[in-house]
């Protein structure tokens, strides 16, 4: 069942309209179509269980990734949100044991990803796209499905493998960057998390980033003294001892009623 | 099954011919069956038609409980029982019938995502009008697909079923569309089909495949199965090429069978949904 099939197919309509799939012929669309459906259903569930539920993944490579590129404070819940409404999601859809049986996993899920992928090595032969020598909105959702399973730098790579070994998805993809990404030469994983447009803008979000923890912490100290003031704990008293003995004998009594 | 045993029974299965007393397994025709599993059912069936192949149907009332995988149909050959159109189709590979051998990888790549466009898109649809439409789950699913128990069983096991299918719809992002939507995605998908068929008279011009016999049942069952409106059906009928394609498939592989053909499977459906 395809996950954002009809995300998918707006897709296909609304870049109807900026003529990305102009020049298709009726059966280009349809295939268009058939393959999208083929992706959601086959290689998606399986790159998002490689890259959100796969221990190894998750923990050394995609927590890490998106940790580092969204804002100061959400880094600290927003993967593991994620990752939770990823599992969920596929439990649901393989059975919510599916994450024991490592057989069926390995060998139906995956197998299933690997023949997918395989059929689009197929199907893109020698071509430069996959209908003809323009690109068409099926070669912008294959790219944003393979890029990121090509380039990353997962520990468990087993799909991962398989897509390095066909050779020619393997150049589409870098052709691909190189023409429509060319500031991500370099470096493509800074930006993956987000779209690649928006890196030019992550230099500019570092001072951003330290006025915020700076603030943050700022805003976490007004607060604790502002408490402590409020119910007495702290007073200001002229030229005495308080703040500093009241303390000292606060802890000396807890002592001695625990010893009691 | 581990990997040793999964070769070892495809060897097995290798061996044996295709017995005889092949059996498939549904839930009843009359009363209980609903339009996806009636879809799917046909499909194996106009499959096992296209390879040659006897089968008998059976028809229980615990049909989807029997199946390995909780999915109807499945069939029990020899000493083995197989569910789902893909393993069917594999398991039919192995024991030396196939219908794709003459597809060269092209094909069989846009085979494949043919039938997952099916899959995806007409069953899932399926699955909406029969489990989230309300009027549809009232006055249709709710009383057929409990009919062989008791009260109060029959109502808990179609509330147990409804709300399991509209979580995976939630899943998947259809809970949140209304049945407009549904229905233009089906004419979509109707579309690509057509599209793909044009004139030819299989997809893959000769020779049947098993994306005909999987599309063959889906729209046949869509055709002939009264439900509260003909919206669906209307959305099939738009496309002459398809009606043509079913008819045909029906006249080569169904005509001339006393029992358990198409026709008369789908006609006794239609008529025990004329409430």
């Amino acid at each position: 069942m395809g996950f954002g099939l009809s995300h998918g197919i707006k897709l296909v309509f609304s870049l109807q309209k900026y003529n990305a799939d102009y020049d298709l012929s009726a059966t280009q669309s349809a295939d268009t179509l058939a393959f999208v459906s083929l992706l959601e259903e086959k290689l998606l569930p399986v790159l998002i269980h490689t890259f959100w539920v796969d221990a190894k993944n998750y923990v050394e490579h995609t927590r890490k990734w998106y940790a580092e590129t969204i804002p100061f404070p959400l880094n600290f819940f927003l993967p593991n949100a994620m990752h939770k409404r990823h599992l969920q999601r596929l439990q649901l859809i393989w059975g919510d044991d599916y994450m024991e049986d490592e057989e069926k996993l390995e060998k139906e899920l995956y197998r299933e990803a690997r023949e997918c992928l395989t059929l689009l090595s197929q199907r893109l032969g020698s071509q430069k796209f996959f209908f003809g020598d323009s690109p068409a909105s099926l070669d912008a959702l294959v790219f944003s499905r393979l890029a990121p399973l090509l380039k990353a730098k997962l520990p468990n790579g087993k799909l991962q493998q398989h897509l390095k070994s066909l050779q020619n998805l393997c150049n589409y993809c870098t052709s691909i960057l190189s023409l429509y990404f060319p500031w991500d030469g370099g470096d493509p994983l800074s930006a993956a998390p987000r779209a690649a447009g928006t890196e030019s803008t992550e230099a500019e979000e570092d001072p951003h980033k330290r006025r915020k923890q700076l603030l943050s912490v700022l805003v976490g100290l007004a607060a604790m003294l502002g408490y402590a003031f409020l119910s007495g704990i702290v007073s200001i008293q002229r030229g005495s001892v308080g703040p500093a003995g009241r303390q000292p004998i606060a802890m000396e009594e807890e002592e001695e009623e625990e010893e009691e | 099954m581990s990997l040793v045993a999964e070769a070892f029974v495809t060897q097995l299965a290798a061996t044996e011919p295709w017995p005889e007393n092949a059996a498939l397994y549904q839930q009843l025709k009359e009363d209980q069956i609903l339009l996806s599993d009636n879809a799917s059912s046909l499909a194996v069936q106009a499959f096992l038609q296209m390879c040659n192949l006897p089968i008998r149907v059976i028809c229980r009332a615990n049909a989807e409980y029997m199946s390995p995988s909780g999915k109807v149909p499945f069939i029990h050959v020899g000493n083995q029982v197989v569910s789902e159109l893909g393993p069917i189709v594999q398991f039919v590979k192995a024991k030396g019938h196939s219908l794709s051998d003459g597809l060269d990888e092209v094909q069989k790549a846009e085979m494949k995502a043919y039938m997952e466009l099916v899959n995806n898109m007409l069953l899932t649809a399926e699955l909406y009008l029969q489990w989230c439409d309300d009027v549809t789950v009232e006055e249709i699913t709710h009383p057929r697909y409990g009919s062989p128990y008791p009260w109060p069983l029959n109502r808990i096991l179609s509330y147990q079923k409804q709300w399991e299918v509209r979580r995976k719809m939630k899943a998947i992002g259809w809970a949140g569309k209304t049945l407009e939507q549904v229905l233009e995605d089906v004419d979509q998908c109707c579309h690509a089909l057509s599209q793909r068929l044009g004139t030819q008279p299989y997809f893959f011009n000769k020779q049947p495949t098993e994306l005909d016999a999987l599309v063959f049942g889906h729209l046949f069952t869509i055709l002939t199965t009264q439900l509260i409106t003909d919206e669906l059906s209307e959305k099939v009928k738009n496309y002459s090429n398809l009606t043509a394609f079913c008819r045909r498939i029906e006249q080569q592989y169904f005509e001339g069978q006393e029992r358990d053909s198409a026709a008369i499977a789908a006609r006794s459906s239609k008529r025990s949904l004329l409430r």
